[in-house]
């Protein structure tokens, strides 16, 4: 489990360039509150690149994937609030959902100059790369990390959604080609 | 658990309504339910995992076909060609059509393209 971790962190360095750091190495220790906080800020940060898509985007099958990643992620993140509520616990700000912000940031500073066609193309890149890093994390380093059924089932639930995103990207991607 | 919009509700589409609310609650839900009735048949297809289930259903004009979602995601049911479209469902949700001659069969989710399936009407 931890040299699937490794892998999966080096993987991580290659498509998340701001995580790259020493400390992507210990995804996989991250404790249960941990690794909530860092899928509500990955959620978040998705929606922000489609707010984003549909700001600068007219081209209508990006604003119609963008609009999903809004409903989903929007709708994933309700029911994790509503566990943690529930739970009567507290998301735990660390190390990795600080890169993930950091890196968005600069990501969406790029993405802000570009318009029309090379938008698209950036934003459908940078969809269907973030969701392969994230969903790698997901289900490599943090499902088998979980101690709390009800949060893991919320996390494997995510993640059947999130990889229909990644196929979603993968098709919008051949299709801006 | 908010009914949505639908084709042409009536006592029939009201049954289903309930009996897929008892359901989504109460079972696993899977393969689809039918039920009998004056007139045409109940059908219930269940929205889960980002699939219909089932995916081809056998249903005659007249049936009701009420479509529950159980995943986290918002998901429509919608004709190939949007001749008509359950609206969006959240989760618990449940939207139905009736069943008209010679209506499109093929569906998908309007957010998710590869969620895919048909109803056959058959006599």
């Amino acid at each position: 489990m931890k040299l699937k971790s490794t892998i999966l962190a080096l993987g991580l360095m290659v498509a998340l360039p701001a995580c790259a750091t020493a400390d992507t190495m210990k995804a996989a220790d991250l404790n249960d509150l941990e690794i909530a906080h860092v899928a509500y800020v990955a959620d978040n940060i998705d929606i922000r690149y489609a707010h984003l898509a549909l700001a600068i985007s007219e081209n209508e099958a990006v604003r119609d994937f963008a609009r999903t990643m809004i409903r989903d992620h929007t709708a994933v993140n309700e029911q994790a609030l509503a566990l943690l509520k529930k739970l009567n616990a507290q998301p735990q700000d660390n190390f990795l959902s600080q890169d993930l912000q950091k890196n968005a940031a600069k990501l969406i500073d790029e993405m802000s100059s570009l318009r029309g066609a090379a938008f698209d193309k950036r934003y459908a890149a940078n969809e269907l790369a973030y969701h392969q890093a994230v969903n790698g994390l997901v289900e490599n380093a943090f499902i088998p990390n979980i101690e709390n059924a009800e949060v893991k089932d919320l996390f494997e639930a995510g993640l059947q959604i999130f990889k229909a995103h990644e196929s979603h990207a993968e098709q919008m991607v051949s299709s801006l080609k | 658990m908010t009914p949505k919009p639908t084709y042409q509700v009536g006592r029939r589409a009201f049954l289903a309504r309930v009996m897929a609310a008892l359901a989504a609650v109460a079972l696993p839900a899977w393969p689809s339910r039918t039920r009998a009735a004056d007139g045409g048949a109940e059908h219930v297809i269940d929205i889960r995992d980002l699939t219909f289930r089932p995916a081809t259903l056998d249903v005659r004009a007249g049936d009701t076909i009420t479509w529950v979602n159980h995943d986290i995601a918002p998901h429509t049911a919608t004709a190939a060609d949007k001749s008509w479209d359950t609206g969006l469902l959240k989760r618990g949700e449940q939207g139905s059509i009736t069943v008209k001659p010679g209506m499109t069969t093929q569906y998908f989710c309007r957010f998710h393209p590869a969620m895919k399936a048909v109803v056959r009407v058959v006599g």
